[in-house]
């Protein structure tokens, strides 16, 4: 691929140097532990005793041990991740856009399908970076904290299930690239996010039966964090979310050197 | 080598841009050689950017096409863009990179071996001092600056430049007059270079089209910009009507112009005003002002896109 490395090396740099790295970082590490509070909480319901609205948090958590949490951590991904990873693709690019340094890139010796790529790339490397930013603060807050329920085994099917919907979420981030393109800038692609968020919770609880057709509905059912009520996914399900992410990349790609930059 | 004789570098064949119903160029037929500083001249909204994107494969025309170095351009032109440098509109760089920072990621993505290329450039640009300063602090004659020096960094043989000008003060604005001057000159480099202001154009440029409402309305030689130019001797008489009459038994044709003096539009008047003062003073009417006047560059500039269509 035509100047992919050098292409990849900018965009760290542009990373490396936003605000948005360690805002998100720190966001998601925040996120951890207060999911490691709320274990705390849970574990002592004098704490929450006075506030309604802890009492109802901390019991949805649970029993307030590992098993519990280790469900918790891999919810917030799947809801927070949609939106945290979105923002961040929307972020990179968008920006593009929104500061009016797109042109820089596009009559250079190195191919916008080789700058789209390395986005693709860096944009990968951060969301995965802020998932084990979150599951570390977690981790790091249970155990300082003392959960109760703590077991060797349990922890290398949980880090599967939580890479895996990790994964599956950041892949779903394509569309919004595209969708960035086409509305030049940060706004539509956020709106975007937003939308599939809510979808999500709509499909989910209000046609069930839809979710294994709805791909942002698909992480959550691969899991297993859906629950056992919600169908688990067939090949139609895997195609339909191969084909949004395909279709995301592509488009993006296609978007880049085929339309319009004026 | 002469300029017929060299090759051209950037041509553009029956250039059109539609944006829906709107005919933002139309049909433009260009031809720029090597060596050749090119000023690209038209009000606001005239095509000229549209025009320079598609010579960049930023836009892609509706019909005809641009070519560089003998190559169709597109947007999968990259051998084009290893010798081609360019600047679209307003510069904008990465507001939280430093300015060493912006031009080392310009390196990179131009492939430039040499790290040093980035010193050059800056000191090229009179950028060094502010090397450690991110992007967005600069004024926006130094951004303007960092843009010509990212367009600059990979020593291009061909320059497109948008209104590089703007926001430079007027040293900054001779600086680059004389750095285009340079690369053309001294190191070949052909310069396709546009403006809304005839007069600085014309003072770098070689070869000069004017664009208006999407259409090349006008294409001369620098030189021939003199001569398109309305010259006229101003003659200040106290009694203009006597003058006139003594003028025209003498074969001049004088009519009154603005301020009551009288206007003469023949060359032999205008290049030897002394003889028609002697033909006066003999005469007994002694002018109290003579004066050749040139039609200044912006009324000619005008004056071409009046014809052509209005002025925008």
């Amino acid at each position: 691929m035509n100047g992919f490395g050098s292409a990849l090396w900018v965009e760290s740099l542009k990373v490396r140097r936003s605000k948005m790295l360690i805002g998100t970082v720190a966001v998601f590490a925040f996120i951890g532990i207060v999911m490691g509070l709320l274990m705390f909480v849970a574990q002592h319901p004098e704490i929450s005793g006075r506030s309604a609205t802890l009492s109802a948090k901390t019991s949805a958590i649970g029993k307030g041990d590992w098993p519990s949490f280790f469900g918790f951590l891999v919810q917030s991904i799947l809801a927070l991740g949609v939106m945290g990873f979105g923002i961040v693709t929307s972020w990179i690019f968008g920006r593009e856009f929104s500061d009016r340094t797109v042109k820089d890139l596009l009559a250079l010796p190195v191919s916008r399908f080789a700058i789209v790529s390395a986005k693709f790339a860096i944009g990968f490397i951060w969301n995965i970076a802020l998932a084990a930013t979150l599951l570390a603060a977690g981790m790091i807050t249970g155990l300082a904290l003392h959960v109760p329920g703590w077991s060797g085994g349990l922890v290398w099917p949980f880090l599967e299930v939580f890479t895996k919907s990790a994964i599956l979420t950041i892949l779903l981030c394509a569309p919004v690239a595209l969708v960035a393109g086409v509305g030049r800038g940060y706004l539509l692609p956020v709106g975007f996010v937003i939308l599939t968020l809510i979808l999500t919770q709509l499909v989910g609880v209000g046609m069930p039966l839809a979710a294994q057709y709805f791909p942002w509905a698909f992480p959550a059912l691969v899991s297993g964090a859906a629950g056992s009520a919600l169908p688990h996914p067939g090949p139609a399900s895997w195609t339909i979310y191969c084909a949004t992410i395909l279709l995301g990349f592509l488009g993006t790609v296609a978007w880049w050197r085929y339309a319009d930059h004026v | 080598m002469n300029r017929v004789t060299m090759p051209n570098v950037i041509e553009t064949h029956d250039l059109t841009k539609k944006f829906g119903r709107f005919t933002a160029v139309d049909t433009i037929n260009i031809s720029v050689r090597k060596g050749e500083i090119y000023g690209f001249l038209g009000l606001n909204g005239a095509g000229k950017t549209t025009t320079i994107r598609m010579l960049l494969g930023m836009i892609g025309p509706s019909s005809g096409e641009a070519r560089i170095d003998g190559k169709k351009v597109s947007a999968g032109s990259l051998d084009i863009w290893k010798s081609t440098g360019y600047l679209v509109e307003v510069p904008y760089s990465y507001p939280e990179l430093t300015v060493r920072e912006n031009l080392e990621a310009m390196r990179r993505l131009r492939a430039v071996a040499d790290p040093k290329a980035v010193d050059s450039v800056m000191d090229r640009l009179a950028l060094s001092q502010y090397s450690a300063r991110k992007a967005r602090t600069l004024s926006l004659g130094n951004s303007q600056r960092l843009g010509l020096a990212k367009a600059l960094i990979h020593n291009p043989d061909i320059l497109i430049l948008d209104e590089p000008a703007n926001g430079l003060d007027p040293a900054g604005i001779v600086e680059i007059r004389e750095l285009l001057t340079d690369l053309a000159q001294n190191r070949g480099a052909t310069v396709f270079v546009s403006s809304h202001i005839l007069g600085e154009v014309s003072k770098v440029a070689t070869r000069i089209g004017i664009i208006h409402r999407g259409r090349l309305v006008r294409e001369m030689d620098a030189t021939e910009l003199d001569r398109e130019r309305k010259r006229r001797l101003l003659l200040g008489v106290r009694d203009p009507s006597a003058a006139s009459d003594f003028l025209s038994q003498k074969g001049f044709r004088a009519t009154l112009a603005e301020n009551g003096f009288l206007e003469i539009l023949d060359s032999a008047a205008i290049d030897k005003p002394d003889n028609i003062n002697s033909m006066l003073v003999q005469a007994g009417i002694v002018p109290f002002m003579l004066k050749a006047d040139e039609e200044d560059l912006e009324s000619y500039f005008l004056r071409v896109v009046g014809s052509a269509g209005g002025a925008a």
